[in-house]
């Protein structure tokens, strides 16, 4: 089980990319939980703004496309978590 | 007090007149008034307010009643505020208009960047700030933790201080203020959807007076100006000179982590992708060369006969919401050939350019 987020956009328009293999991680479990915990099917569009970032999250068989002001609450927490994974 | 430089109610010594009040004259229809209907016809034209007030989908359309700024058309009035860190809106004030510098650099920066966009604006193209009228400037700077962008929220512009690997902080550039105010332009005029080619043409319409903001506070004609969008924003860890060459799409920088610069300088290298609204940031490229292009045609500084060009093309009436490249090239040849004359240099140099990014063909 892995997750990918990839942010697209921004004002310089360069996409970066942070992956985590589930199982490698320390604690699989929690990490497993908490990816099945999230709002996959409550994303819905929104009208894109100049400059913001755009997050497309995948964890098979979910695919999400979030803008950056709709970054919130899990999405957030997934966000951070992913990129702490990633030390960065 | 927010807004000092605001007065309650009608002031005496007002010499704007406000746009609903245009709109209003615009529309009588009595011989007595017809110079005045139709001087202000012209006036709304010049400044795209009637397709705002006629769609009234505008976030900012006039509703009746508003008060009159008691200011000096073309007189800046900048607001900065600090975010301390937080992703929160507006933040603290920490510099009015007219205050003296402080020691924080992107507080500084912000100011003279917003203050280098109005007098670009104003100077040369006579545009009362970003709606016309001569609406507050508010910029926010520390922006969120290590936030590695800038943008434009509608209301106003937010800058990130980096994060200190890849970027700097995002005020460092002129160039880079100047994009995101135009943002600000483009949504009170043109309002080009950000997505796709209209997208990319919103995006390169912020590249080019992003370009234009720093060459005319540095009086650099298009041969000594670098036509880098964000030069310094890198920091000295990163191959790269800036996040963009307008002059050569896809040169700006070949780094380990960030790859090469993607950006394509024609249509036969447009990048088809979901990612990035359509590839907004990318395929900008495209047009960014094509004004790069008309600049070097004509010569001198590009903020006079190109940015003229450019600027009543984005403010007049030949463009709608979802033009293309192609709608954006045939806009920028009428602009030409109207201001400068059809078969004139300047009306040859944007058919030439778009011909040779490849949006216009068979235009010799
Ligand atoms: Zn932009």
């Amino acid at each position: 089980m892995k997750v990918i987020v990839s942010r697209s956009g921004g004002m310089a328009g360069i996409r970066l990319t942070w992956e985590v293999r589930v199982e490698e991680q320390p604690d699989p479990a929690t990490w497993a939980d908490f990816l099945n915990s999230l709002p996959w099917d409550d994303v819905t569009d929104s009208e894109a703004t100049p400059d913001r970032f755009a997050y497309r999250i995948r964890c098979a068989p979910h695919e999400v496309v979030i803008a950056e002001p709709q970054v919130n609450g899990p999405w957030r927490d997934l966000v951070n978590r992913v990129r702490a994974a990633n030390g960065m | 007090m927010d807004n000092p430089q605001i007065s309650p109610g009608l002031h005496p010594n007002c010499t704007i007149v406000p746009p609903y009040l245009l709109v209003r004259l615009a529309k009588l229809d009595d011989p007595r008034f017809a110079q005045a209907a139709a001087a202000a016809r012209a006036s709304l034209l010049r400044d795209s307010q009637i397709r705002q007030l006629r769609g009234g989908t505008h976030p900012f359309a006039y509703s009746g009643a508003r008060t009159l700024p008691a200011r000096t058309p073309g007189q800046s009035d900048r607001t900065i505020s600090d975010a301390g860190g937080q992703e929160r809106l507006p933040g603290r004030r920490v510099r009015a208009e007219g205050q003296p510098a402080g020691s924080d650099p992107a507080v500084n920066e912000a100011y003279d960047g917003l203050g280098a966009t109005q007098n670009l604006f104003w100077t040369q193209y006579g545009r009362d700030s970003i709606d016309g009228a001569g609406l507050p400037m508010d910029a926010t700077v520390h922006y969120g933790k290590e936030y590695d962008n800038a943008f434009w929220d509608g209301e106003r512009m937010v800058f990130g201080d980096g994060d200190g690997q890849v970027f700097n902080r995002f005020t460092i550039s002129s160039s880079v203020i100047g994009h995101e105010l135009t943002h600000g332009i483009t949504q009170f005029t043109a309002n080009l959807q950000y997505q796709d080619q209209s997208g990319a043409l919103n995006e390169s319409i912020s590249d080019v007076f992003g370009a234009l903001v720093e060459q005319h506070a540095q009086t650099q004609s298009t041969d000594e100006a670098s036509w880098l969008i964000g030069e310094g924003l890198f920091t000295d860890q990163v191959e790269g000179v800036a996040l963009r060459s307008m002059k050569a799409p896809g040169t700006a920088y070949n780094d380990d982590v960030l790859g090469k610069d993607p950006q394509p300088g024609s249509m036969a290298d447009y990048v088809e992708t979901e990612e990035d609204n359509g590839g907004v940031h990318l395929n900008s490229g495209i047009p960014n060369r094509a004004f790069y292009l008309v600049a070097e045609a004509v010569g001198g500084n590009a903020w006079e006969t190109p940015g003229r060009i450019w600027y009543d093309t984005l403010t007049g009436t030949g463009l709608r919401r979802d033009s293309d490249f192609a709608a954006f090239a045939a806009a920028t040849t009428e602009t030409a050939a109207r201001l400068y004359g059809s078969g004139g240099t300047a009306h040859d140099a944007v058919l030439r350019a778009w011909a040779t990014v490849g949006v216009l063909t068979g235009s010799e």
